[in-house]
């Protein structure tokens, strides 16, 4: 038995808890190959022209599996977090991947609610190993390693910012983990900036404890789990001036991204503190128009610092 | 509803124009690229009202998933960036938060110097004469297309409004309902008229507001449609999830839907694809669905359309709004549409002559 996990989505946050879970039940998972041009040529043709980038993406790995694997797992993420909502994409999801072709294999859609404390969801998963033939005992040690292992991930410190490092630029990155990562839906941002001599921090960087103490002061809870920390990253960033610029990523047509955006900005805005830059992805593959604004932007913070230690900025301007 | 409520707590209150053009300028030039289309408007929506005088904007937030729920904040911060002042309370749904919702009641409660008795009693009120509105809506396009005289379901729309404002009481408004229902009772029909039934979906703003989608029922009435819509404003109001207008409760709606999506997903995307469901297994010949450019739920909902219509036999069409929206391209979709559902209906009808013919 086979079942396929698209790599997209989600599955930059929960992937590996979902794989280890499907080898403890002694099924072998097939995981969809990095994402490509064609991926993404696929994804745009099969699903609807509205959705955003990552939905396309998403398709694109799921039609990758058709052929390769018995069945797919889409699990249905209601929440991310206690008191947490989940974008409606991901609640639809294992809808929208049973309606995209009839010959797919079954999707699987076990509901994973992390905002439910007392973890009753853990029994759709239970009874999935249980469909997935092992028996009880190999049931419920697969269930207990997937909520262990997403605890464990939650509980997880952020990894240290590398002090080894010499540049003085840091870009603070707030984008989602499936854009960010995604070398291919983000023609290679993250790279780009490093290559370009700057260092990148991400939102994951960014301790909760940092991220709650700036949702506080905002006037309205956002209900978004992965859009708060990024809210409050950049808050974060911003008021602390550890970074000397911020880049927000978000995609086409991304719902919460287009909330929060028009929120950062705002807020950003008035703090005056760092320099914000906004970059939409969309399906289109021209590296072109990316290469040049983060050029620009990076240009101009270093412009910027020079200017305010009154060295000569002039030598720069000239190619 | 919203002005019932407004004038029985004593309130002073300001009326936003009828939506025009001007609303959807306004509201496009300073929202956020990529929000959808009734954000846009409602922003619109509000400047208008704030230049007629109004200084505090009542709302409500959305509950669930959907981007709505953080619109107000958004709102008010264009807002005050624009330079406009004024006061905002936002109503969270008091499943999402007892504590906020109470705090608003409290702030309107004060507004109007009423007891809390009393002003639940009110908020009732505005609900229940809110139902009376839409259905009369709900019979209207039902009947629009079957009328024998031109013009004759129009004016009993006319009278059964007027009616209905003068009703304050309960007993006032349970009387005035028996009085539409009647009232329309005795707008001639012909029920042997030949007719296709169409059932429409969609977010709530774009599927019932006129202005929005080129006035669909009356241009659908003309082509010999009779209508039946998913959903309307006062359900949205009502507590527990019954939907006495549309006459559906909520564990009915996701019992419906169950084979096609399989959770709540915020918005009105679980309703809409228990409608389509719906008017599938009952035999509709076409069902339209309207949403907003970028809509989350009702993209979702868009989706899993292409299975509901394969596997239940039915052409579903569904059609994005933004302020590009343009009449004349609408209408030839909805042209094709309707051409399609008469050749079913044509279709159907033959099917039964024949079987009927055969026994």
């Amino acid at each position: 038995m086979k079942v396929g996990v698209p790599r997209a989505l989600l599955y930059h946050h929960y992937g590996e808890c979902w794989t280890s879970f499907l080898e403890t039940l002694g099924v072998e998972p097939v995981l969809s190959a990095a994402t490509s041009n064609d991926t993404v040529v696929t994804g745009t043709v099969y699903s609807d022209n509205e959705t955003c980038l990552p939905v396309k993406v998403f398709t694109g790995h799921l039609l990758e599996l058709k052929e390769s694997s018995d069945a797919i797992l889409v699990p249905r993420v209601v929440s991310q977090y206690p008191g947490m909502k989940a974008c409606p994409k991901y609640l639809g999801l294992p809808d929208m991947a049973r309606s995209f072709d009839e010959s797919l294999p079954p999707v699987l859609a076990p509901v994973m609610d992390l905002g439910d404390r007392r973890g009753r969801w853990a029994r759709e998963w239970h009874d999935l190993a249980r469909d997935l033939g092992a028996d009880t005992d190999r049931a419920s040690a697969a269930v207990k390693g997937l909520v262990g292992g997403l605890q464990k991930a939650a509980r997880a410190k952020p990894p240290a910012p590398r002090t080894d490092d010499e540049r003085d630029i840091t870009i603070g990155v707030a984008g989602h983990l499936y854009n960010v990562y995604d070398t291919r839906a983000s023609l290679g941002l993250l790279d780009r900036i490093t290559a370009m001599g700057a260092r990148v921090t991400t939102v994951e960087e960014v301790p909760r404890r940092f991220i709650r103490r700036q949702l506080n002061t905002l006037p309205r809870k956002i209900r978004w789990d992965f859009e708060n920390r990024m809210v409050g990253a950049a808050l974060h960033w911003s008021r602390t001036a550890s970074v000397s610029g911020v880049i927000y990523v978000s995609s086409f047509a991304c719902g919460p991204g287009s909330m929060i955006g028009a929120l950062i900005e705002d807020e950003l805005g008035e703090e005056r503190a760092v320099p914000l830059m906004t970059i939409i992805l969309d399906e289109h593959s021209g590296e072109g128009g990316l290469i040049t604004r983060i050029e620009a932007f990076l240009d101009m913070i270093k412009w910027a610092s020079r200017a305010r230690r009154g060295a000569p900025a002039s030598k720069a301007v000239q190619p | 509803m919203a002005r019932d409520a407004c004038t029985r707590l004593g309130l002073g209150y300001v009326e936003a124009p009828p939506y025009s053009q001007r609303t959807i300028e306004l509201g496009v030039a300073i929202a956020p690229e990529f929000v959808c289309f009734p954000m846009k408007v409602l922003l619109g929506s509000a400047i208008e009202a704030l230049e007629a005088g109004a200084d505090t904007l009542v709302t409500v937030a959305g509950y669930g998933a959907c981007r709505f729920n953080y619109f107000a904040e958004i709102q008010r911060r264009i807002l005050e960036r624009e330079g406009y002042r004024f006061g905002m309370v936002v109503f969270d749904s008091p499943r999402d938060s007892f504590g906020d919702f109470y705090h608003n009641v409290r702030i309107v409660q004060r507004a109007a110097g009423r007891h809390l008795p009393s002003l639940i009693k009110s908020m009732v009120l505005a609900v229940r004469k809110g139902w009376a509105y839409d259905e009369i809506d709900k019979y209207a396009i039902a009947i629009r297309a079957l009328e024998l005289e031109k013009g004759a379901t129009e004016r009993a729309i006319a009278d059964c409004r007027e009616i209905l404002t003068g009703a304050w009481k309960n007993t006032e408004i349970e009387e005035a309902r028996r009085a539409i229902k009647a009232r329309f009772d005795e707008v001639p029909i012909d029920r042997d008229r030949p007719h296709i039934r169409v059932g429409i979906t969609g977010e709530i703003m774009m599927s019932m507001e006129p202005f929005f989608n080129c006035d669909i029922e009356n241009w659908l009435a003309k082509k010999g449609a009779v209508i039946e819509r998913s959903l309307y404003m006062s359900d949205l109001f009502t507590p527990m999830g019954r939907n006495p207008v549309a006459g559906r409760d909520d564990e009915e709606i996701g019992l419906t839907a169950a084979p096609y999506l399989c959770h709540e997903i915020g918005g009105h995307g679980q309703i809409n694809v228990a409608a389509a469901a719906g008017f599938a297994r009952r035999g509709f010949d076409a069902v339209l669905h309207f949403f907003p450019f970028t809509c989350l739920p009702e993209i979702i909902a868009k989706m899993v359309f292409t299975r509901i219509s394969s596997e239940l036999d039915v052409p579903i069409l569904s059609i994005s709004i933004d302020e590009q929206t343009g009449r004349a391209g609408m209408q030839t979709r909805l042209e094709a549409l309707i051409d399609l559902a008469w050749n079913k209906r044509a279709k159907k009808d033959e099917a039964r002559d024949l079987a009927a013919a055969g026994t």
